[in-house]
């Protein structure tokens, strides 16, 4: 894979706030990034300094390889997480002047702009003023203020907050088609855990301006080096898995319980003593959520 | 379909300008402040040309047509027109005070001591003045005629100035004109430096509250944008003066208020030039003053120290128009903060020396050349600092 985007061991601090502590992230070109993280764990920032909004004290933006200069950065999407359009502007002329600050011709940014309307079912709203849309439509502008100048990076920071299930589903098909036809590497950022997991190659979690864990959601789920298992067993027999060395209880759910097992615990004395106290009705391996993994990265 | 970016944002201020200008051409405020400017501007002409007080009278005579003829022989002299009207008797002159169509009626007879100006309420000054003077005339002429004094001496008294003016310096006989013009000079130039700088401040408010301005930084630099919005309003602004010169120009010849052709051009021409220096001073420290509040509401108290500096401008300026000659103009007219609005005054009013008009020249775009870089190296590190007003010297550090 080409390197794409890289963020090269960013660090950013504000007055005696740490923001960004050595962040080194990389999007390569077609993945899809999900850069997940508590609130104030430095998502933004680092958002922020790779579409050079803010100055980083130290650390690096790559594009390709090169250092990252004005040109290579107005090939950039951006979506930022304040959002921002021109209140009163038409949707179509807001759409036309932001392609042409990314270096547009005027005729091709007219086109695009309306190209980029049409896919997103907004036509009939070219003429209409940002401040007069709902919520909702407005986020669709900010997507298509991001995609109008044809991108070669997208970077959107929550792009799915405040969307309605329908719009989140336009937007999820809006980047895979930039990625699928045009390879674009995109990196977002979302609290939207199962959102994530469903669409991205890789993510990367941050926390208290660290990269924690970076890699495909199999690649966290091994690094994280636990068996889970899920029993549900019939009759009434609290505990009844606590003569297993290795085995605790990790978490009681309807029915059954799930336990996690110690490294070289055999599941198969699991499963022995569990069909001597009663019915086994269910028996599974338990692939941890990328909820599940993030909860316990935070806590840990 | 060509996408490739250009090599540099270097140009990008032009697609900035061009959108600023745009959007505020189609906006309604410049619509109501170009017509409010013109009309103001039309009244102002329209009181030159015909108003100016009343400088004409229609007197009424009940006989005495003799003084009649002389109310209106002084009144010629004078510079004042007056009509005479003959009436029948006093019931007429009092409908014809009634109805207006005269402003005074002279009843009675001077050499019989009966003589009287009747007018509806106050008498004008200058009609009672005139018939004062007349009747005086009238009898001593009587008095001359029945001392046998001869036709040809009572002649010479009454026709010839008995004393004549001499004069140490040339009279400027456009004098008034000029100082009306350069009146209106200084009303247009600070209600258009102001309220375009105040444009830019707002201008740049909207995108910083709005928050548009984080897509724009990620595109084009600070100083870009800058320089764009400038720019377009300034253009917007020049467009505007342009047309109000143009207007006023027409007007006011068309009319005969100020009967100098080549002279309002000028004018005209000297306003638009200091126009685009004045602009260039003031609008970067207005873009500064939008740049470090974030709400519209905060920039009346961001502009108060730049709102000062304009309106005293403003006050030098207009005690230039009277006293064009006095050091605080002249001080007025070199300082960069006011010659925008002081120098165009004297130079309308020719008490500008050449040098001085260079060194003022020297002076403002001097300033301009070193403020503009201040100016936008504050407004690039407080332009994405929302929340609280920014300090200047926190935005000085913030941009590199």
């Amino acid at each position: 894979m080409p390197p794409g985007l890289e963020l090269i061991d960013l660090r950013r601090r504000f007055g005696d706030v740490v923001a960004l502590d050595g962040v080194s992230l990389r999007v390569d070109e077609g993945t899809v990034v999900g850069f997940v993280g508590p609130n104030g764990a430095g998502k933004t920032t680092a958002m922020r300094i790779a579409l050079g909004v803010l100055a980083a004290d130290a650390g690096e933006v790559r594009w390709r390889g090169r250092p990252v200069d004005g040109p290579a950065r107005r090939r950039f999407g951006y979506i930022p997480e304040e959002r921002g359009l021109y209140p009163k502007m038409r949707v179509l002329d807001q759409l036309v002047y932001l392609a042409r600050l990314h270096g547009v011709g005027r005729a091709a940014a007219q086109a695009r702009g309306q190209e980029i309307l049409d896919a997103l079912g907004f036509a009939d709203r070219a003429r209409d003023r940002v401040e007069n849309l709902s919520l909702g439509n407005q986020q669709r502008v900010q997507l298509a203020a991001a995609l109008v100048h044809q991108p070669d990076v997208l970077v959107l920071d929550e792009p799915f907050s405040g969307l309605d299930p329908v719009g989140t589903d336009v937007l999820v098909e809006m980047l895979d088609r930039e990625r699928r036809e045009r390879g674009v590497p995109i990196v977002f950022s979302s609290h939207q855990l199962e959102l994530v997991e469903r669409i991205c190659d890789r993510v990367a979690m941050i926390l208290d301006g660290r990269i924690v864990a970076d890699g495909t959601i199999d690649e966290l789920r091994a690094s994280r080096e636990r068996q889970l298992l899920r029993v549900e067993v019939s009759g009434d027999a609290d505990g009844w898995f606590e003569s297993i060395p290795g085995v605790r209880l990790a978490e009681s759910v309807p029915d059954g319980v799930v336990l996690e097992l110690e490294d070289g615990t055999d599941h198969q004395r699991v499963l022995d003593l569990a069909r001597s106290v009663g019915e086994v009705r269910h028996f599974s391996m338990v692939r941890p959520t990328l909820s599940q993994l993030f909860r316990e990265v935070v806590s840990s | 379909m060509s996408l490739e970016p250009a090599a540099t944002d270097r140009g990008m201020w032009r697609v900035v300008a061009s959108r600023d200008f745009w959007v505020r051409l189609h906006d309604k405020g410049f619509v109501i402040s170009t017509a409010i400017t013109l009309t103001v501007l039309t009244v102002f002409i329209l009181i030159r040309a015909y108003g100016g007080g009343p400088d004409s009278f229609t007197l009424g005579v009940v006989g005495n047509d003799e003084l009649g003829r002389r109310v209106a022989a002084l009144g010629d002299r004078s510079g004042l027109d007056v009509t005479v009207v003959r009436l029948d008797d006093e019931g007429a002159a009092d409908r014809a005070l009634r109805d207006g169509e005269v402003d005074g009626v002279v009843l009675g007879d001077v050499d019989q001591g009966t003589a009287s100006l009747r007018v509806l309420r106050d008498p004008p000054d200058l009609l009672d003045q005139l018939v004062q003077g007349a009747a005086i005339g009238l009898r001593l002429d009587t008095v001359l005629d029945e001392a046998d004094v001869p036709e040809a001496t009572i002649e010479e008294l009454n026709d010839r100035h008995p004393v004549t003016t001499s004069r140490i310096e040339r009279p400027d006989p456009d004098r008034d004109a000029k100082a009306a013009v350069a009146f209106a000079i200084v009303l247009i130039m600070y209600g258009q430096l102001f309220g375009y700088g105040v444009w830019v401040a707002t201008g740049v408010i909207e995108e910083k509250s709005s928050r548009v301005v984080e897509i724009l930084l990620s595109a084009i630099r600070a100083r870009q944008l800058m320089a764009g919005k400038i720019l377009g309003i300034g253009a917007l602004g020049l467009l505007q003066l342009l047309l109000i010169a143009a207007f006023a120009v027409t007007l006011a010849n068309v009319t005969g208020a100020i009967d100098l052709p080549a002279d309002s051009l000028s004018a005209a021409a000297i306003t638009l030039g200091w126009f685009i220096l004045g602009f260039a001073f003031y609008a970067s420290t207005f873009a500064v003053a939008g740049a470090l509040v974030s709400r519209m509401e905060e920039l009346q108290n961001a502009i108060v120290p730049i709102n000062l500096l304009v309106f005293a401008s403003f006050f030098l300026s207009i005690s230039a128009v009277q006293d064009p000659d006095s050091t605080m103009a002249v001080v007025a007219s070199l300082l960069p903060i006011s010659s925008a609005l002081a120098m165009p005054v004297r130079m309308v009013l020719g008490a500008a020396t050449p040098w001085e008009i260079a060194l003022s020249l020297a002076i403002i775009i001097g300033c301009t050349v070193l403020l503009i870089p201040l100016a936008g190296r504050v407004y690039a590190g407080a332009i994405l600092r929302t929340g609280s007003k920014v300090r200047i010297r926190d935005a000085w550090r913030a941009a590199e």
